[in-house]
């Protein structure tokens, strides 16, 4: 494996010089062992192209930077070994996010217009008073908290999604999975009602056509299908006017 | 290109991590207007890479019972090995806590106190008690008497950074994501705010600010192999050294990881071991013990990666094709330990080392992890050299740290800092007028367009930025690791100074259009080689072994004449940076023995004594 | 702006999602039930004469067809919504899908166009069926022998549409995970495509036969 030689075809366009049509460019690489797209890419940059532009951070699959799609899939860059793919590698940036360059998306901004757009806070009208002890809380509550909470916000999910394709409004499993983990926060004061305002429409839990290439495409493996299907059911269930039973606040 | 945009502010954040966002958040609270520039989306900072959690003496879990600010204040005094300012970390002990039940009214999944018996991996049992259930629960790290690192999962950075970037969403605080400040303006007294570059589009842009406050991270990336995440360059420190009036603190004091993962670097959590792992060398035997036998793995981090190397010079690593190694071992955890708690670590160690940790032995060496050096500050946390600057979190040496950080004292000083320095910018802040000239902003403007144009043009030579930046790795990898020695010492300095010369004679092989990241690297390449140089020379400098900085020709501390910190200057035209020293402040705990390490009292590993 | 502000934070995108949800239920319900009646057939042409003189006796066939088919075309038209109708947004899908090659996502795109396909289909197969009435084994003999192909194709895209159609609605609104839902929706579907198939060889036989 370790004598391969690679074929990159890199999506190249600098939405700074319109008049450069999209392009695709080729280069040639040795493949050595345990080598990721990371570091092929940044062999690239440093012996034949100090232009392509690409974004990393973390390189350790926790930052969610490097998102692009691989072979036609969405993925994580940093954690794609060059060894489970054909010599031939194809990349793009990752659709429906703004191009900043070649592999290079603003995922920053839409993500950050998400948070506003589902209001991603704890709501709540208690003022920290931190010299008083800590409200409890049951760990396995808080550990439901962290399962949803462990997107990174790469834009896999999103990228993938046929109906974030064509829709600008809808949220995608990102933002339904971010309100799942506000419902399940007992801090959060919200009422379903509050939550059918933000998710209770076709940009939300209802424009779902249910592709599940989210779930299928989640570097992190959150369980996308189930938390797409809560937040659903809920909201179905306010809507048809089905009372909950009051929420226990620890 | 004389044109560029201009923003004015109350206060300007350099650094949207933790540290960063705490401060936006107290300042934005008390009604100031505030930017954060950030060269990442704030939830790409490299405080989500923290896994292991924070240090805060609650004491709500049975290990951590009898814990106190005391007890805190003094482990992280001796993990120091005296070398930081006591009335600071006082500050710290105290607001910890607070810092974190705040978190936990923001937003926080703090994993929970179970009440209920349950066995340890080593055999000890304990008893979680029914009154202390479902509150916030610590896990064990290394160099501290009590459990006192709060965590959730192994996600902890992740959720806090998530969490304070919800409030700063909340708040509506303006964040400028992929901007780079590029150089401070100032008058020599005051500092006025930033140059910086658009990650977007390349153009420069000139932000305005009563205060500024540099939380850039560490500098990391200074070596060839580190944990830190890409990003982590050191901009803030060399911003600031660039002045020539701010100096840096201790930067020889650099702290390597015990358990970075062979070969990629990245980083196995301190819980992996806080949760009951062992290191084991090529016959599988586990020899920490011999080396410590009270702290045995969770002695502090410099310890910990001084036996790690020695043991490994004795001939006990495993080859590889990178170079020796030795394995982690957490198998004995169980599988469901280890995919709940060690989720993440399980993740990474399998996608990039191919090994699952329930079944297989983590190949790990010791790895450049955290900057203890940085801006120096006062414990307001505003620079020494210039009015209106403050400094906060890893770029700055505020000196918590001294010469050696403990596990979980990061995370916790980036909320806690953020906390009270907050509040001190913040009354600066209030307090202060803007006035700046026209004329000054404009010259701070043109002297980077300068920089943009000839770097572009190759006026001043084409040395290749890649290639320069692989040397000045080399030499601080080679010269300046976990053991040091003269000899070498002189050689990172001398192969730097020739690196830092050539960088003078950048020239891109690119057009440096738009974003250019080979213009990003040719910006920073010479400031990141001074901070490489200011590494580098007062590690040389200092005749003796604190904390991390172990000199194998001065293997002893020095209290006598070295219990004092580095000032590193870098005036105008030097190659090399002025050193000076200033005395370290003592209010409580007198330097002693720090209860593991080399030169404590205790059996060295093979049984003979070493005082 | 205004117009959305106007229209907003009512329900009715929730009640859009159950009417699709619950008349696409209703035809899977009736396709399947419909195939077993008609697979009687294999048993003997008698059981199946009688099944259907029963639900004429009762008048149940003059309420059911004429409401299966308001059913249908209210899912047709609700169902529906979902299809991008823009050129551009049709080329946006196409290429996704085979950008990213995903199963589930192809199986989307063939839903859409086999749910247009039975639009078309189903209309000739009512036209035909109640043109020819009354419904009996000898005139479904007739008919099968006459368009064989026709209902092969109506066979495979109509169960086609119904077992990946119910699938999809268990994924989103199911609590159970999709891989074990996919498999029973999977074989539900070939043991009905097996039942039709093998009623239409009886059907033909016994067109050929008289």
């Amino acid at each position: 494996m370790a004598d391969r030689q690679l074929t990159f075809e890199i999506f190249r366009y600098n939405p700074l010089k319109p008049e450069v049509a999209p392009y695709m460019q080729t280069y040639k690489l040795a493949e050595t062992t345990g080598m990721t797209i990371f570091v092929a890419l940044n062999m690239i940059r440093e012996e034949q192209d100090p232009s392509l532009m690409f974004d990393f951070v973390c390189r350790a699959a926790i930052c969610g930077s490097c998102a692009m799609v691989i072979n036609g899939r969405p993925r994580l860059a940093c954690k794609t070994l060059t060894n489970t793919l054909p010599a031939k590698i194809k990349l793009f940036p990752l659709p429906v996010f703004k191009l900043v360059g070649d592999l290079a998306v603003d995922t920053g901004t839409w993500f950050r217009y998400l948070s506003e757009k589902t209001e991603s806070w704890v709501h709540t009208s208690k003022v920290p008073d931190p010299k008083v002890q800590e409200e409890r809380m049951d760990n396995a509550v808080a550990n439901q908290i962290y399962e949803a909470e462990r997107c990174i916000e790469c834009g896999c999910c999103i990228a993938g999604c046929a109906t974030a394709n064509i829709r600008d409004e809808f949220l995608g499993a990102a933002g339904i999975n971010r309100v799942a983990r506000f419902m399940v926060d007992p801090r959060d004061e919200r009422s379903p009602g509050e939550y059918f305002e933000i998710v209770g429409s076709e940009e939300g839990a209802f424009g779902c056509m249910g592709l599940m290439a989210c779930d299928d495409n989640c570097p992190m493996e959150l369980p996308l299908q189930m938390q797409l299907a809560f937040v659903r059911r809920k909201m179905a269930a306010y809507g048809l006017g089905y009372k909950e039973k009051k929420r226990i606040k620890p | 290109m004389s044109n560029y945009q201009t923003h004015i502010t109350d206060m300007l954040i350099v650094g949207a991590g933790l540290a960063g966002e705490r401060i936006a958040v107290e300042a934005a609270s008390q009604g100031l207007n505030v930017i954060i520039l950030s060269l990442v989306p704030p939830r790409r900072s490299h405080s989500t890479a923290a896994q292991g959690g924070m240090q805060a003496s609650l004491g709500n879990c049975a290990m951590g019972e009898g814990d106190s600010t005391d007890v805190h204040f003094a482990d992280t005094v001796k993990g120091s090995d005296w070398g930081c300012e006591q009335d600071v970390a006082r500050a710290f002990v105290e607001n910890a806590p607070l810092a974190v039940r705040e978190m936990a009214v923001w937003g926080v999944p703090w994993s929970r106190v179970v009440a209920g018996k349950r066995t340890l991996p080593d055999g000890r049992e304990l008893e979680e008690k029914k009154e202390k259930e479902g509150l916030i629960t610590a896990r064990d790290f290394g160099g501290t008497a009590k459990w006192r690192t709060c965590y959730t999962a192994d996600g902890t950075g992740h959720t806090l950074q998530y969490t304070m970037d919800s409030m700063v969403v909340q708040m509506g605080i303006t964040v400028h994501d992929r901007t780079e400040a590029i150089s401070l303006i100032h008058d020599g007294d005051k500092c006025i705010g930033v140059v910086a570059r658009c990650l977007r589009t390349g153009d420069l842009r000139v932000y305005i600010a009563k205060s500024t406050v540099m939380c850039t991270g560490g500098y990391g990336r200074l070596y060839s192999a580190s944990t830190n995440a890409v990003i982590n360059e050191g901009n803030g420190m060399f911003v600031a050294l660039n002045t020539g009036v701010v100096p840096l603190g201790n930067m020889e004091a650099v702290q390597f990881h015990p358990t970075g993962m062979v070969p990629v670097w990245i980083l196995i959590t301190e819980g992996a071991r806080g949760d009951g792992g062992y290191l084991l060398d090529k016959n599988l035997y586990r020899f920490m013990p011999d080396y410590e036998p009270k702290k045995k793995e969770l002695a502090s981090r410099d310890v910990v990666s001084r036996r790690m190397t020695q043991h490994i010079r004795k001939g006990h690593g495993v080859d590889s094709p990178y170079g020796p190694h030795l394995w982690l071992d957490i198998r004995h955890l169980g599988a469901n330990h280890i995919n709940t708690n060690l989720r993440e670590i399980a993740n990474i160690a399998k996608n990039f080392a191919g090994v699952d940790p329930v079944k297989d032995l983590i190949p790990v060496r010791p790895t450049q992890h955290y900057s203890m050096g940085g801006v120096r500050t006062n414990k307001d946390g505003h620079a020494y050299g210039l009015k209106g600057l403050f400094a906060c979190g890893e770029a700055a040496c505020w000196d918590l740290h001294g010469f050696n950080r403990l596990g979980g004292n990061s995370l916790a000083e980036t909320i806690t800092a953020g906390r009270i320095i907050g509040k001190k910018v913040t009354e600066y802040t209030l307090g202060a007028t803007l006035s700046y000239s026209y004329e000054q902003v404009n010259n701070a403007v043109k002297e980077q367009e300068n920089r943009v144009k000839a770097l572009v043009n190759g006026w001043n030579g084409k040395e290749d930025v890649y290639n320069l930046r692989n040397e000045m790795e080399k030499s601080l990898m080679d010269y300046v690791g976990i053991f040091r020695n003269g000899p070498d010492l002189q050689k990172a300095v001398d192969n730097l100074r020739e690196v830092y010369h050539r960088s003078l004679n950048i020239g891109l092989k690119s057009g440096g259009e738009g974003p250019s990241p080979e213009l990003a690297q040719a910006l920073r390449l010479p400031g990141m080689i001074r901070l490489a140089l200011c590494i580098s020379y007062g590690a040389l400098t200092r005749t003796e072994s604190r904390g991390s900085h172990a000199r194998e020709d001065y293997p002893k501390r020095d209290d006598a004449n070295w219990l004092k910190r580095t000032l590193a200057y870098w005036p105008e035209g030097a190659d090399l940076p002025e050193l000076k020293y200033e005395p370290v402040t003592i209010t409580e705990l007198p330097p002693g023995d720090r209860g593991y390490g080399e030169s404590s009292a205790q059996p060295e590993g093979g049984g003979k004594k070493n005082g | 702006m205004l117009q959305r502000v106007l229209t907003k934070s009512n329900k009715s995108d929730l009640y859009l999602d159950l009417i699709e949800l619950a008349s696409g239920l209703l035809l899977v319900g009736f396709l399947w039930t419909h195939m077993l009646f008609v697979s009687t057939i294999l048993i003997s042409p008698e059981m199946f004469n009688t099944l259907s003189e029963f639900l004429d006796t009762y008048y149940l066939s003059y309420f059911a067809i004429p409401f299966i088919v308001v059913v249908a075309l209210l899912h047709f038209v609700i169902a529906g919504r979902r299809i991008p109708t823009r050129i551009q947004e049709q080329r946006i899908v196409w290429q996704h899908a085979k950008m990213l090659n995903h199963f589930d996502t192809w199986t989307w795109v063939f839903q859409a166009i086999t749910g247009m396909a039975i639009l078309v289909l189903a209309a000739i197969h009512v036209w035909l069926v109640v043109t020819g009435w009354p419904i009996n084994a000898m005139n479904s003999a007739d008919r099968m022998e006459a368009f064989w192909w026709f209902y092969l194709v109506l066979l495979f895209v109509g169960e086609y549409h119904a077992g990946f159609g119910i699938y999809r609605q268990f994924v989103k609104w199911g609590m159970f995970p999709r891989k074990p839902i996919g498999y029973v929706a999977k074989l539900i579907t070939v043991v009905i495509i097996v039942l039709g198939l093998a009623a239409m060889v009886a059907f033909v036989r016994l067109g050929g036969g008289a």
